[in-house]
């Protein structure tokens, strides 16, 4: 490793080389800060699938199993399961999948890919990074303080309210958001500046691989929606404390505003967790194919489209509201018209693999699993997205089973795509083939084990969100926690092999995957360089980067 | 590669300097949405918010009649008794209609409220107009006060041609009274339930009488 860092392009790494916790805590290397953020992810995915895992077995047989607070003390064990359902879902959104794709893989590859030497705003990217880490410091105290909040991570008022939830539980999580909402708003600048004006020279926002496409689009959804989210949270916060009423019918206000505040952000929301997801398949996919991408500039606009179409389907979470006949009948066909440009996507992958001289590394069958779990997510979505069909499936499991397929395990399978893709690149070390193919394997069945029965709970009316149930639900509700221990051994094996490829990789060249991976960051050798592209690569002759 | 580099810090800037405006009018945005949603509710009837009219309808109004059902409540940090005089009325569409609500103060002190409203079903909303109403202002009522409030409305005979509309035989309207904010709310700020000491009830004509 040693003689690999002496040769290092521009080898004057000493010159800007801090080292100890001054690395870290000072850091404004593009490669650093997305190292951090990537631990943050795992150590966020390690709370908030413990708090899933919590969920899971108090779910696995009717009735009340652990109730940790003694006998007549229900109502706090209630309060605390919706505590453990909202800091899960706040947690794996937030702390999870967008410090993972956006600030991990982001932060790593946008810059290698495009051939920049560094994020558009290094310091600036440093803030984001602690704005996110605090905000989970903030979060966790939150949930920790007089009872946590149990609100959902729709965090609906009345039940948000200073009524229901008096203490400053729901206070701390609304701060806890703002830093995490202003770490995403910083981050998002960044990155569009960076794609924008610091391309090397010939690299087109034509000849762009798709990664980066999607972290573009993605990152002006962040732009667009996260301020959004922080002016509900403000009226919120001030309905709390100050006497707004906002949201008060009491006072003129309406709660139903906040539903149509939250997920004019919470629609673009689950879209920023899953496009970067798109833009690590099309990459892996390309690269395992050996083809380039399929339809590139389909794939690319089907990105923007996307985008486009998520600021205006929001009220297909409201059909309950009391919406009128044509105000549903809108948001039906715009939810619908939706998946003509995820088909495209698919499609492409598809089309990119036919034909292609495939291998089936690690990566490449996370990313089939993927496209395997997305399609799933994406048919029960065009079941939902029909007004007449989702009043009766509303805030049943079917609504659960169809989000977890759709953003939380396939953004999960991209997750892992990717690591597995770029872990050589990032350590310099392969991960060991034979325990990520067992990882997988485990993985893909305990998820579909977990979430699979959730459809039959769901359409026969389980509700989401309750820690008890009639006797009737039992049975798919016990296989589905059998798939949550498969899934959590799972996860256990992924963070062991995180450990033995750190410790025991094998060495890996600058491209271990041959000659499908085509884009920047393979030309730099593994690991990584501190710094890299001082000399601007120039892309003027080269064909477009798939 | 130095002037390339302090050229991109300039353009970098200009990036950043849009993009922050960007997200600080989405912030802008957001908060524009409050008084949006409350002129959009008015203007569409949105959620059942009623019309307010300044005049009844000139036309003449229709043959064809509709039930209109009076709903009354009151928070339980307001110790008023709040219901109908009347609990439904038939009305012919276009005709403008006077019915009473009564409020009892329960309590010992002086106490305001101000009342929310709204119909249902949602859709009869923008065809429901009130020309004036006891909740278009505060309610002081004095310790122990009974009082009649009214609600002169219409109904718009443009319910009965709107297809949305055609199932609509019934309309509700709900109030419900709350301690007003503000300095007068806080005469309300002990709630006593002094039901004892209030005087004696009167009894509210609540009887289902057809009007």
């Amino acid at each position: 490793m040693a003689d690999q860092e002496t040769a290092a392009p521009g080898g004057h790494d000493h010159d800007h080389h801090p080292t100890g916790w001054r690395r870290w805590l000072f850091s404004t290397n593009h490669k650093d800060i997305g190292t951090m953020y990537i631990v943050l992810s795992m150590v966020g995915a390690l709370v908030g699938g413990a708090m899933s895992f919590m969920i899971r077995l108090e779910l696995m047989d009717p009735g009340i199993q652990f109730n940790l607070f003694g006998a007549g003390e229900e109502a706090a064990y209630f309060q605390f399961y919706n505590v453990l359902v909202t800091g899960h879902a706040f947690i794996m959104v937030f702390f999870v999948v967008m410090p993972a794709m956006m600030g991990g893989f982001g932060n790593w590859f946008v810059p290698l890919m495009i051939g920049a030497p560094d994020m558009a705003f290094p310091r600036m990217n440093n803030i984001s990074f602690w704005l996110l880490a605090s905000a989970l410091v903030l979060l966790l105290v939150a949930a920790f303080t007089q009872g946590g909040p149990g609100t959902g991570w729709t965090v609906y008022p009345p039940l948000s309210s200073a009524e229901f939830h008096p203490g400053p539980a729901v206070d701390l999580g609304i701060l806890s958001l703002h830093l995490a909402g202003a770490s995403s708003v910083l981050g998002a600048i960044n990155m569009i500046t960076t794609i924008f004006n610091m391309r090397a020279p010939g690299m087109t926002i034509h000849r762009m691989p798709l990664f980066c496409w999607s972290i573009l689009v993605t990152a002006f959804l962040l732009l667009m929606a996260m301020p959004v989210l922080a002016g509900g949270l403000t009226m919120l916060l001030t309905d709390r404390n100050f006497g707004t009423a906002f949201f008060e019918p009491s006072g003129g206000g309406d709660p139903v505003l906040w539903q149509h505040i939250f997920w004019f952000f919470g629609h673009p929301e689950v879209y920023i967790i899953i496009l970067p997801g798109f833009g690590i398949v099309s990459q892996v996919v390309s690269t395992f194919s050996r083809k380039p991408i399929f339809g590139y500039l389909g794939m690319a606009y089907a990105m923007v489209f996307i985008g486009f179409v998520g600021f205006a389907v929001w009220a297909h979470h409201m059909y309950t509201t009391g919406l009128d006949a044509d105000t549903r009948a809108y948001f039906v066909s715009a939810s619908l018209v939706i998946a003509v440009p995820t088909g495209v996507k698919i499609f492409s992958w598809l089309a990119t693999m036919w034909g292609g001289s495939i291998s089936f590394r690690v990566p490449m069958m996370f990313a089939c699993g993927f496209i395997f779990l997305f399609v799933m997510g994406g048919v029960t979505g065009v079941a939902l997205a029909n007004a007449g069909m989702d009043i009766a499936f509303h805030d049943t499991y079917f609504v659960v089973a169809h989000f977890h397929y759709v953003m939380a395990i396939a953004g999960v399978f991209a997750m892992f795509a990717g690591f597995y893709y770029w872990i050589g690149k990032m350590c310099g070390r392969q991960y060991p083939r034979v325990l990520a193919r067992i990882h997988f394997w485990s993985f893909f069945i305990g998820v579909n084990v977990l979430f699979f029965p959730q459809h039959f709970s769901g359409m026969a009316g389980m509700p989401r969100r309750i820690p008890d149930y009639p006797d009737n639900y039992a049975g798919w509700n016990y296989v589905s926690s059998i798939g949550a221990f498969i899934t959590t051994a799972s996860t256990l094996l992924f963070f062991f092999i995180v450990w033995r490829t750190l410790s025991a990789g094998e060495k890996v060249p600058a491209n271990p995957w041959g000659e499908g991976a085509k884009t920047l960051e393979w030309t730099v050798e593994s690991p990584a360089p501190f710094h890299t592209f001082e000399e601007l690569p120039d892309m003027t002759d080269k064909q477009a980067a798939e | 590669m130095a002037p390339m580099r302090t050229d991109n810090r300039k353009k970098n800037r200009l990036t950043a300097m849009v993009l922050f405006t960007v997200a600080g009018g989405m912030v802008g945005l957001a908060f524009a949405a409050v008084p949006l949603y409350k002129l959009f509710c008015q203007v569409t009837g949105f959620g059942g918010t009623p019309k307010i009219a300044a005049q009844p309808p000139a036309a003449a109004p229709s043959d064809r009649t509709i039930t209109v059902r009076f709903d009354a409540n009151a928070n339980p940090a307001l110790p008023w008794r709040f219901l109908p005089e009347k609990t439904q009325v038939t009305v012919r569409a276009g005709e403008p209609a006077l019915a009473f609500y009564r409020a009892t103060n329960l309590s010992d002190a002086p106490l305001t409220g101000t009342a929310t409203f709204n119909v249902t079903p949602f859709k009869a909303g923008e065809y429901f107009s009130k020309i004036d109403c006891f909740c278009f202002t505060e309610q002081h009522l004095a310790a122990g006060e009974e009082v009649a409030m009214g609600v002169r409305f219409f109904v718009d005979p443009g319910i009965f041609t709107d297809p949305n509309t055609q199932d609509v035989t019934t309309i509700t309207l709900s109030y419900t009274f709350f301690p007003a904010a503000g300095g007068d709310g806080k005469e309300g700020e002990k709630p006593q339930q002094a039901k004892a000491s209030a005087p004696a009830p009167v009894p509210v004509a609540g009887s289902p009488v057809k009007g």
